[in-house]
């Protein structure tokens, strides 16, 4: 502890190292993606600080309004295709199993178009960190329902409103063996704090970000419902109270009652794909 | 002289051991041998048989009329009687299956020593000897075969395409085989899912979810430097097509097996066909390179595997390996000299791909600017150029038969077999045409147009219905194939040689 306040002070001085590109993002003014892309940012600060340079880290991301955090983060990977970022991870954690890959995907990419590759990831337990974007509705295409969207949403494509319940990722991700499962809202902070877990976790880590469309699916006082899981002293080793925590927020319509679990929900490593296959 | 053996049973009796032992014994002797598989999607049961030819020269195909006809059940004699030729050898009876093959190798005149070697291959040694013992010593017919002193006893090289496939790819330094199991491209996967036992094997085998995760992961290792390579047939080919337009845009280097059954849909999963010309050709939305190369037969597998590695790392596209049910499946002898070049891996250092439109001078950040969009395309249009000018430095075509016949005969993939050995027969009667072999199909080499350009007639030959090849030459040459020049087969069945040398007899001029 002592030596990393030490090293704090004098990296003080220190210029960050910079891992942006030169694009001006394009989100929209209060998007909640910028609060993702500034997480990482210092994630990747502090890595570097830490000794690690900016040539161990890949960035993937799908196709949505997430996807352009690849124009911004100017790490080696690819901007790949709707839903198919999961298995491009997969392929290139074999190919380099010491490179510390993330992928970003949007709820669009991860729950619908590629909802395949996000059970097999965890069944496989590769090792690299998926971060879903979650704003449960489809943004960059003006507003229609994604899997995750709450019943009676409305857009023009659906003016009677969505008569589906929402999928539960958490429960998803619980059931289909991912060995490191999380849940933080778009803030800065939690970001940070939950990347860093994932990082230490070896295997696959499952990490889906709430935050709200500023256009097209506004802010429902998620904060006014949320409480750590960590605060909480949840047992984040126990898969049945991992699932009895999921169960609590549906990711339907907030009542007053609805309570948000945010925070590891779940950790137990195990052997990883790229070990498995090592020979 | 040719011989036909047909050894016919239901799944699961060993058609395919007893062909390999009877293939080894004939190598062993001198002669040349060639086989293929016929087989129905089921494991146990339902009636399967194996073709295989042997000639004291080089054989490539299967002719009509049965020689000697093997009986693993009633069945098999109750289906193919009716091939057999005058004099023909029927073995048949309720024996166990190494006691056919040690009458077989009785007929054919191979020492016991030969089948012993042969059943040490197998598990249960000491019983399958006495079986196959059994037949031998029973057995008194023999056909007086001489003992050939060519190809140093068994010197030849002898391989199914798949087998050759597998040697190919790790000759070229395959890193990573992802596939999704489909038939008849699993073959290979087995291969070299075997492969990896050896000693000193470094490729890995991979399954995964479906045809959409294999690509995608394929692409994610080779934007790495990987030398992965996939396979899958038709209806998995399609579900990959979305990725290959992103092989295109990213450019990202990727060898893709595309094994042909016949369609569509579902269609005929064991049986063979050239369907998927048009698809290997146009697959993708947008414009973009890709090379396609179809091999003819075992030795081409390997070299052409070779050479889509080199090809698809050289110019970062996506690089088709077109082959068939009857490529992969079949068996051939065939001499062991390879043309076989180094492949390095053209990504050596961590870069930045994208599926969008995007800025090479920044970052690889995703464009909409109309200058960079242009300027994008015609990096890409320089690049086809490029591609299609150095593809006249390889072997984009071979010829055979008469080369100063006015009779072309044009053909690609698994066909090449047939037709030679169809020329031969040919040839005997005082007939001849050219055959050219469509080795790369994409880019079209300006030489075949020009070998076009000379020819009098032009016959087609495919296993397809609509002649997807002629559909080619309309557009790469301007030469509309009359209807009836096109010789065609399209029930999942290979050419016979004989068959085909008389359709090909009736076009002559």
């Amino acid at each position: 502890m002592k030596k990393q306040e030490k090293n704090n002070k004098k990296s003080g001085k220190e210029k960050l190292a910079n891992v942006r590109t030169t694009a001006i993002p394009t989100w929209c003014p209060g998007c909640f993606n910028f609060m993702i892309l500034a997480g990482f940012e210092r994630f990747l600060q502090e890595q570097i600080k830490l000794g690690k340079k900016k040539e161990d880290f890949a960035i993937v991301s799908g196709i949505g309004c997430h996807a352009k955090i690849f124009d911004y983060i100017n790490l080696p990977g690819i901007n790949s295709l709707h839903g198919r970022g999961i298995p491009t991870a997969i392929g290139m954690k074999l190919a380099k199993p010491e490179l510390n890959v993330f992928e970003f995907a949007g709820d669009g990419d991860a729950y619908a178009e590629g909802m395949e590759h996000l059970i097999h990831a965890a069944r496989y337990n590769s090792n690299f960190k998926l971060v879903v974007h979650n704003n449960q509705v489809f943004a960059l295409t003006v507003g229609e329902p994604s899997p995750v969207t709450e019943e009676g949403f409305k857009d023009k494509t659906n003016p009677m409103g969505v008569k589906l319940k929402p999928l539960n990722p958490i429960k998803l991700m619980l059931a289909s063996g991912a060995s490191f499962v999380a849940r933080v809202f778009a803030d800065v902070n939690q970001i940070q704090q939950v990347l860093n877990e994932a990082q230490k976790h070896k295997g696959f880590a499952f990490i889906e970000v709430l935050q709200p469309c500023v256009i097209f699916h506004p802010d429902t006082n998620y904060k006014a419902h949320a409480y750590n899981l960590q605060e909480a002293k949840h047992d984040k080793t126990n898969i049945k109270a991992a699932m009895e925590r999921a169960e609590e927020f549906d990711y339907d319509v907030l009542k007053s009652s609805t309570k948000i679990p945010l925070g590891i929900f779940y950790q137990k490593e195990r052997a990883t794909f790229e070990d498995i296959l090592k020979r | 002289m040719k011989y036909n053996i047909l050894i016919g049973g239901a799944a699961g009796q060993g058609s395919n051991i007893i062909t390999d032992i009877v293939s080894e014994g004939l190598l062993n002797k001198g002669y040349y041998v060639f086989y293929s598989r016929d087989y129905q999607s089921l494991i146990r049961g339902g009636h399967n048989f194996n073709l295989l030819s042997f000639s004291d020269e080089p054989v490539y195909s299967n002719s009509s009329g049965i020689d000697i006809l093997v009986c693993l059940d009633s069945k098999t004699e109750d289906i193919h009687k009716k091939a057999l030729k005058k004099n023909a050898i029927v073995l048949s009876g309720s024996n166990p299956n190494m006691f056919f093959a040690g009458q077989i190798y009785k007929i054919l005149g191979i020492e016991l020593e030969i089948l012993e070697k042969q059943m040490k291959k197998l598990k249960n040694f000491v019983e399958n000897m006495k079986e196959a013992l059994k037949g031998y010593n029973s057995e008194k017919r023999n056909l007086g075969l001489p003992k050939l002193n060519q190809n140093a006893h068994g010197g030849l090289r002898f391989m199914t395409g798949s087998q050759a496939i597998a040697y190919g790819a790790l000759k070229s330094g395959l890193d990573l085989y992802y596939a999704y199991p489909m038939t008849p491209a699993t073959p290979l996967m087995m291969e070299l899912g075997q492969m990896q036992l050896e000693k000193d094997s470094r490729h890995k085998v991979i399954e995964l979810e479906s045809e959409i995760a294999v690509i995608n992961a394929a692409l994610g290792s080779n934007l790495l430097g990987s030398k992965a390579m996939i396979g899958t047939s038709g209806g998995g080919f399609d579900l990959m097509t979305e990725s290959l337009s992103l092989a295109g845009m990213a450019e990202i280097p990727l060898v893709i097996y595309l094994s042909q059954r016949p369609g569509p849909s579902t269609g005929v999963a064991t049986y063979t066909s050239q369907g998927d010309l048009n698809l290997a050709l146009h697959a993708g939305h947008g414009e973009f390179s890709r090379i396609v190369i179809a091999p003819g037969d075992s030795k081409e597998s390997i070299e052409k595997t070779n050479e889509c590695f080199y090809l698809s790392q050289k110019y970062r596209v996506p690089c088709i390996l077109l082959g068939d049910k009857h490529l992969a499946e079949s068996k051939q002898s065939f001499e062991s000299e390879l043309d076989l070049r180094e492949v390095e891996s053209s990504i050596v250092k961590p870069e930045r791909f994208n599926s969008y439109e995007a800025d090479e001078d920044k970052d690889e950040i995703a464009s909409e600017e109309a200058g960079v969009i242009k300027k994008n395309h015609d990096k890409r249009l320089k690049k086809q150029k490029i591609i299609e000018k150095d593809i006249e430095n390889f072997e984009a075509y071979k010829t055979f038969g008469n080369t100063n016949s006015k009779n072309l005969i044009l053909s690609w993939g698994s066909t090449k077999g047939s037709i030679i050995d169809a020329l031969k027969i040919l040839e005997e009667q005082d007939k001849s045409a050219k055959f050219i072999q469509i080795l790369i199909v994409e880019p079209f080499s300006r030489k075949i147009i020009s070998e076009l350009n000379k020819a009098k007639k032009i016959i087609v030959v495919e296993n397809n219905s609509t002649s997807q090849l002629s559909r080619l030459l309309a557009e790469k040459a301007q030469i509309v194939v009359d209807d009836k020049n096109k010789i065609l087969r399209y029930d999942g069945r290979p050419f016979l040689s004989d068959e085909l040398a008389e359709e090909i007899r009736r076009r002559l001029k």
